[in-house]
């Protein structure tokens, strides 16, 4: 009997933890819809905030870079990251405490000191050598940077996981360390570089601070942009672009899901 | 000879194994070193340097930016730094337990629910923190703002003045920083509460009479560790917020972040901000340090941290 | 539970499907293959091929030594097995041949062919693992073709090949199933057939058995020992359990510490052991220090016994072995015979057999009579042990 109300409790207080959630976000996309130009006030249904987001050419250019950039540095990260996570597996046996202590500075340093360090740096080197101007570039070696370091770990998490002697097998059925790495390395870590790069685009799209620290003029982001609106002061547009944002995430989400049933099946 | 063949190939076969070690991991250390350490270490030295004009840094190295960060102007001492350093670390605190209270009965609560709703509701949990942080804190500030039903609500029972919000102000960051954490905490929780021995949990329902004390004794500290994972994912990142505290917070609910980054984004004084980001490293090892201390106490401690 | 004893049934219905299939005469895969590729692929004619160790060494870190000085010859087309306890170095040997760990010292030929510094994929030497090792990305089909695939031969080349191995080793609708919805003895066919489709001139075997549950263990022993001899391929087998060792082996040596103890085949290695350590690695447990002996004659705990004079040796000291199914207890026997006084002071009662521990001047002897006609003795009774002299043997320390 007892048991039973604790667990009606627990279960109105998941309740009330999910609309903590999900209120602001709601927020967000119902005001998305508003008629009037009040963030207060719902006056009637609306999309003129999403027709004037697409005249809005300084949206639209953010839109791209934050996809440039998530791509990009994604797909670098997934390259020398995937290396990264083989080396330490391959050689884990080895004392490799300075290569853990690098791998996870990135991740433990606070964002803001991750940003401004990256900017002092880039605007020093380019002080001097004129290299590296703050922009596009200075913007995807910083996320590089911090997505190194997890594609690195799922990689080495997933051969971990592995029986061991599946690379001897490989050998020993007459594959050359080349076709080792085409026919069964890679094919068996493929779930992990699938999971990796998700993982590493999403970190590139969620972030703001580094990407704020290390982007130029022209370079700006969608964050970037959606933060310099809400400094100059509020306007509909925001919410119209930050329901998209999120439309996007749950989309992302649902796929998550999919993708996970499918793989317990 | 044939000895010194054999030992000159297997001298070779160690070469060659730790060139694949060099080849391998190479790419990616190089790149951390470069565009993480060295620019980590000139930070570092910049906090040394002397204010120059536009905040860029200059010889002679001088102790001045930390002189300024423990709140020595022109116009003498003044204690706003002082101020924000422990607003920082009063908030962390306070968003570090609150979380450990949301999180702690949702954590338990997934864990007994059937099994095929268990991924669907970490799901739920964490997929707002899959949004950017600007947009959730946008979020909170259109709830907060002044006439909203939420600040109609708080100036009716005359928790806040009339015709102002509940944001900007030291709760709206609090706010942000459970919001933003809570997920965080969820996760290691949720992982401890799955590995519980309920062998164990049983046994201590025979042992004790009251179900206060065998949850104390049984429970409590099997998730431990999780707790402790989740304190170290909440509280080093919250130390360091820059984002919510800039929008929800104002000029008094301003943090150690704010301080640092004001110092760059303004162009106003690299040293400083650099001097603050010192602050916040030396911090951050520090709390690393202590929970990985902890955490080896407790056992398992590889795992707890790092 | 349910599963468990489908995999059983399962696995008994193959076996019948093969024994039936072994009677019936079909024509060897050896020859059937030759019969069909003719003279045109050099692989399909290949011999078996005999192995030579010669001086092997390996240590692991500075102190641990795996193998001390190995020589050894394996003959062509025998089932040979490395029988000792884990860390003796069995499955370091086995490492070696298959070329996945490199000797610090000594020489490996496979067929005349010294192959020490070839890497393993350019063995012609294949390893049915432990674990089974099958990749998880791929289906059986694709599994059972991977070294072909490696090997480059051609698509339609690999069909015919998978439907081969999959007929001989009556494999069924799995070729077509996923890797993960295998059960365990399934799973060791296909590690047996992924390894016997490339034909190579030796098979490893690394305790391919000891994952399965007894009954479908004691069934694959007797499967693959009647594969070995229809393909007359060399096996080098590696187990830490006697009794599969005796079952399947041609010969078996017997390993500890690194060092080889003895080679010999199962009935030398069971009765004649050359030393304690391989009489009691072998399962016998009565052992009793000789304190004396001359021409036909040892002194031990039991007393004065004696022996053969062809089983004299020159160390004085040593062990005499005297297995329990040797000595025969209140028979009328002749006067060849020792005979001793013994005491029952226990009853193993195993069916066919039965097991007594004696005390025989204040010494414990194990003794076994087979459970035929015979009236049980009970604890406590007095009884009279005889042992023929010739069945007893001399085992170094």
């Amino acid at each position: 009997m007892k048991k039973r109300t604790l667990q009606r409790g627990l279960s109105g207080f998941w309740w009330l933890t999910l609309v903590f959630l999900y209120l602001p976000l709601a927020v967000v996309v119902f005001f998305s819809f508003n008629a009037a130009n009040s963030a207060a006030r719902f006056t009637g249904f609306s999309l003129r905030w999403y027709e004037r987001l697409l005249g809005n050419e300084q949206i639209i250019s953010a839109f791209w870079n934050s996809l440039v950039l998530a791509i990009v540095s994604s797909v670098i990260a997934l390259a020398i990251g995937c290396l990264i996570g083989y080396g330490m597996y391959r050689h884990r046996h080895r004392k490799l405490g300075w290569l853990i202590v690098l791998i996870y500075l990135p991740i433990v340093l606070p964002d803001i000191v991750f940003g401004i360090s990256e900017m002092a740096f880039f605007v020093s080197v380019h002080r001097h050598t004129g290299l590296l101007q703050p922009g596009l570039l200075t913007m995807i070696i910083s996320h590089v940077t911090f997505q190194i370091p997890f594609v690195a770990l799922i990689v080495y998490s997933r051969l971990v996981g592995l029986d061991p002697t599946l690379f001897e097998a490989a050998k020993d059925l007459y594959a050359t360390p080349v076709k080792r790495a085409w026919h069964f390395l890679l094919p068996t870590i493929k779930p992990a570089l699938i999971s990796a790069f998700f993982l590493s685009f999403t970190l590139s799209i969620d972030d703001f601070v580094i990407s704020f620290f290390t982007s130029g003029p022209e370079s700006a982001t969608l964050p970037i942009y959606i933060w310099g609106a809400i400094k100059k002061g509020v306007t509909p547009e925001i919410n119209a672009i930050a329901a998209l944002m999120i439309g996007a995430v749950a989309l992302a989400a649902m796929l998550s899901l999919l993708f996970n049933r499918q793989g317990q099946r | 000879m044939a000895e010194t063949l054999q030992i000159a190939f297997r001298g070779k076969a160690v070469v060659s194994e730790s060139r694949h070690l060099l080849l391998s991991v190479s790419p990616g250390a190089i790149w951390i070193v470069v565009f993480l350490v060295l620019p980590s270490l000139y930070l570092m030295a910049v906090a040394f340097m002397t204010n120059g004009p536009y905040g860029l840094p200059q010889m002679p190295l001088t102790l001045d930016a930390f002189e300024q960060l423990a709140g020595f102007g022109f116009l003498g001492w003044s204690p706003g730094n002082l101020y924000t350093l422990l607003r920082s670390l009063w908030q962390t605190f306070l968003a570090t337990v609150l979380v450990v209270i949301v999180a702690y009965p949702i954590a338990y609560y997934i864990t007994t629910c059937r099994e095929k709703w268990r991924a669907i509701m970490l799901l739920l949990v964490v997929v707002p923190s899959w949004t950017n942080q600007v947009i959730r804190t946008f979020g909170w500030m259109n709830l907060l703002a002044p006439g909203t039903p939420l600040s109609d609500a708080a100036q009716m029972l005359g928790l806040i003045p009339p015709n102002m919000g509940l944001y900007p102000s030291n709760f709206a960051v609090t706010l942000g920083l459970v919001y933003n954490f809570l997920p965080f905490m969820v996760l290691p929780l949720y992982a401890a509460f799955e590995k519980l021995d309920t062998a164990q949990v049983q046994a201590a329902q025979d042992l004790y009479a009251s179900p206060v004390r065998a949850f104390w004794h049984a429970v409590f500290p099997q998730t431990l560790p999780g707790l402790l994972a989740g304190t170290v994912l909440v509280a080093i990142p919250a130390f360091g917020m820059y984002v919510i505290p800039e929008l929800l917070g104002g000029g008094k609910g301003m943090m150690l972040g704010n301080l640092v980054a004001n110092q760059f984004a303004g162009g106003s004084n690299w040293p400083l901000g650099a001097a603050g980001a010192i602050l916040m490293l030396i911090a951050t090892f520090i709390g690393l340090f202590a929970m990985r201390r902890i955490g080896k106490r407790l056992g398992g401690g590889e795992e707890v941290v790092i | 539970m349910f599963s468990d004893s489908t995999t059983t049934r399962m696995g008994e219905s193959c076996m019948s499907d093969s024994a039936s299939a072994a009677k019936v005469e079909t024509p060897s895969p050896a020859s059937r293959r030759a019969d069909d590729v003719g003279e045109t692929s050099e692989r399909t004619r290949r011999e078996p091929s005999s192995i030579e160790l010669k001086g092997l060494h390996k240590r692991f870190g500075r102190d641990t030594v795996a193998l001390d000085d190995v020589d050894l010859t394996i003959e062509a087309g025998e089932f040979f097995t490395l029988l000792g306890p884990s860390g003796c170095g069995k499955t370091t040997l086995l490492r070696i041949l298959a070329g996945l760990e490199e000797p610090d010292d000594g020489r490996l030929l496979i067929g005349g062919e010294d192959i020490t510094d070839i890497p393993p994929h350019r063995r012609s030497v294949n390893t049915v693992f432990q674990s089974y090792a099958l990749f998880p990305h791929l289906s059986v089909r694709d599994n059972l073709a991977f070294g072909l695939r490696m090997r480059g031969e051609s698509a339609a080349e690999r069909r015919r090949k998978v439907d081969e191995v999959a007929e001989f080793i009556q494999l069924g609708s799995l070729v077509e199933r996923r890797v993960d919805q295998l059960s365990g003895g399934q799973r060791q066919r296909i590690a047996l057939a992924r390894a016997l489709i490339c034909e190579p001139n030796v098979l490893l075997l690394d305790e391919p058995l000891s994952a399965l549950d007894a009954g479908l263990r004691g069934q694959l022993q007797v499967e693959l020992q009647r594969i070995q001899k229809r393909l007359g391929m060399t096996f080098v087998f590696v187990t830490h359990d006697q009794d599969e060792a005796m079952v399947m082996s041609d010969r078996i040596a017997v390993l500890d510490a690194g060092i080889i103890q003895q080679v010999g085949t199962p009935n030398e290695v069971y009765e004649h052991p050359r030393n304690a350590f391989v009489a009691r690695f072998m399962g016998h447990d009565n052992l009793f220090a000789i304190h004396a002996s001359q021409e036909d004659w040892v002194d031990t705990e039991l007393g004065r016994l004696r022996l053969d004079p062809a089983e004299q040796r020159q160390e004085q000291e040593g062990w005499l072995l005297v297995r329990p199914e040797t000595l025969e207890l209140n028979a009328d026997l002749s006067e060849d015979y020792n005979r001793l006084e013994g005491q029952v002071r226990e009853r193993l009662y195993r069916g066919s057999r039965v097991e007594y521990r004696l005390e025989v001047n204040g010494v414990t002897v194990m003794a076994t009579a087979s459970n035929v006609g015979q009236r049980l003795h009970n604890v406590g009774d007095k009884v009279a042990v005889g042992v023929h002299p010739e069945d007893l043997v001399r085992v170094a320390s």
